[in-house]
């Protein structure tokens, strides 16, 4: 699974980075680094919708304080 | 310096120029579409068949600068094809030129092994439909009649990540093959391919009043001159917003101390490895060899290094690389790898940022030594190899015995890991770097090795000859972070 954070600088100063920060984190406390791979991407446009993060290929709008949700939801989910 | 693309080196310049000046004025936005009309007022064309195409080649490196794909469509890649750019150059891979004789050996003819060659009233003929490009007809031919036409831009490419659009004879790049090494950048004498930007995120957040930290690369020293030192580099960055600036020759230190750790275990063990500093050789065994990651060291680049080292003194810090490397830039990209610089520009960018705001590098003593002259060396071909095993013999480990094939350029890496592949490699170690003549000869170089050579020496030479691990001391408190990474 490719999850893709975008750290153009209208996300950057949304909070992309405290998103990635603890990404990384579940990442690593979820035993799942051979199965997620975090991905940085340059700016797409939609910097109304950020902090933009896409799994694979899908994307939503996500505020630092939603990434726990998201991970369980988006990510944890889809894994099964 | 004599390149292929001086003219469209010139122009890339220009356009990230007035880019940043727009960028750091806050009117991107809204003078993005008149910029084409500004730098090609027209009414006559000077390099391309109008004045439209050659306004639309502008617009899309506009896009590029801006770190946008130059069309529509998306993807990763941060090398890219800039389509409006690309003249198309002639699909026929050998061509009969005028030298031919139409001799009576006819050894071309003889050489073919498709019956592609036919001979016509002046000349041998190629059938394009017909000719495989085994060229063995040119090697045949004793007048050297035939030329081999490749692109010069699939010629640059290591791992055949370049081929041609079948209908419209416009190149490509496949991403999945590509190593974002930028070598096919400065070949293209159309500058028909360049790499997307992070220099506008960087001024907006500089704009934003965020604390950002400049790393400068190793290859750096000697490249603007014998009088531009690293407090040079520093002076100028804090006058363009930077609140600092710390020498990556550090990261090369911290590298190098981690890896002769790696190595010393490995050679006890019998395992061969390869060095990981090198963003496009690890990109290279990701792509071409994922086979052989349980082979590469797991020690992180020396980019990552100081930024580690940074973030964990403070984490609030953006950590940004500059350099003459274009395959940092998918290094920063790569998330995997915790606290790793957040961006990463390219000489060309951070003096298309300097010229924009009337910063100019000028001569300064300089003040402090933050590397050994082994890390600094980290980016000359061998650089590597030889701080690694300064290491060892300052640990007290015997290095003599160990055999280190140093690969200078992506094509000798690659002979390398297929020769590791096939279990023949005839020494313990790869030290792999993409770039000929090792970080000093990265695609975004501001001179070449050999013109630089004199002046690095200058400056290299005028540093103290400490030991990496007594640098290492004075620098970085090494409890405080990891050196290694997951694969």
């Amino acid at each position: 699974m490719t999850v893709t954070i975008c750290i153009g600088s209208s996300c950057h100063l949304k909070g992309s980075r405290e998103i990635i920060q603890k990404l990384q984190e579940l990442v690593c406390q979820n035993h799942l680094e051979e199965k997620v791979d975090l991905n940085g991407s340059f700016c797409t446009g939609n910097c109304v919708k950020g902090v933009c993060v896409t799994v694979d290929g899908e994307l939503f709008s996500l505020k630092p304080e939603d990434t726990e949700t998201f991970f369980e939801e988006k990510v944890l989910g889809r894994l099964g | 310096m004599i390149t292929n693309d001086a003219t469209a080196l010139r122009i890339t310049h220009e356009v990230l120029y007035e880019v940043a000046k727009l960028a750091f004025s806050g009117e991107l936005e809204e003078k993005r579409d008149e910029l084409p009309f500004k730098m090609i007022p027209g009414p006559k064309a000077q390099f391309r068949c109008c004045i439209y195409k050659e306004r639309e080649v502008i617009r899309q490196r506009i896009r590029l600068a801006e770190g946008k794909t130059p069309g529509n469509a998306n993807n990763k890649n941060i090398v890219q094809v800039i389509s409006s750019a690309c003249e198309e150059c002639p699909i026929a891979r050998y061509v009969v030129t005028d030298n031919c004789q139409k001799c009576m050996g006819k050894a071309c003819q003889q050489s073919c092994k498709f019956g592609a060659i036919t001979m016509g009233r002046d000349r041998a003929y190629i059938d394009p439909s017909k000719c495989k490009e085994c060229g063995k007809c040119s090697q045949a031919c004793p007048y050297n009649a035939i030329a081999d036409l490749m692109r010069p831009c699939k010629r640059s490419c290591p791992v055949d990540a370049i081929s041609m659009e079948e209908e419209t004879g416009i190149v490509k790049i496949d991403e999945k093959k590509c190593i974002q090494c930028g070598a096919c950048i400065h070949s293209c004498p159309f500058g028909a391919i360049g790499a997307r930007s992070f220099m506008v995120d960087i001024i907006n957040l500089l704009r934003a009043g965020k604390r950002v930290v400049a790393m400068l690369a190793p290859a750096t020293e000697g490249q603007f001159g014998p009088d531009i030192t690293m407090s040079s580099w520093r002076t100028a960055l804090k006058k363009l917003g930077f609140e600092d600036m710390v020498e990556v020759g550090l990261g090369g230190d911290l590298t190098a101390a981690a890896e002769a750790e790696e190595w010393a275990e490995a050679y006890k063990e019998g395992k061969k490895m390869t060095t990981s500093c090198c963003p496009a050789f690890v990109n290279m065994i990701k792509q071409h060899f994922p086979q052989l990651l349980e082979n590469m060291s797991t020690t992180v680049s020396p980019m990552c290094a100081v930024s580690r080292m940074l973030k964990a003194k403070d984490p609030e810090i953006i950590t940004v690389f500059i350099g003459p490397c274009i395959a940092k830039k998918s290094e920063t990209l790569d998330l995997n790898i915790e606290g790793n610089a957040d961006y990463a520009l390219t000489f060309g960018e951070i003096r298309a940022m300097f010229r924009a705001k009337g910063v100019q590098l000028l001569p300064e003593p300089n003040d402090t030594q933050q590397a050994s002259i082994f890390g600094k060396r980290f980016g000359n071909g061998g650089g590597v190899t030889a701080a690694v095993l300064e290491c060892l013999k300052e640990s007290g480990e015997d290095a003599d015995g160990i055999k280190v094939m140093q690969c200078d350029g992506a094509a000798e890496c690659r002979k390398a890991l297929l020769l590791l592949k096939a279990g023949r490699l005839p020494a313990d170690f790869i030290e792999g770097m993409a770039c000929v003549g090792g970080c000093v000869g990265g695609p975004s170089r501001h001179k070449k090795e050999q013109e630089a050579k004199k002046d690095r020496d200058k400056l290299i030479g005028e540093a103290d000859a400490r030991q990496v691990h007594e640098n290492l001391k004075l620098n970085v408190d090494l409890e405080s972070f990891s050196m290694h990474r997951k694969h």
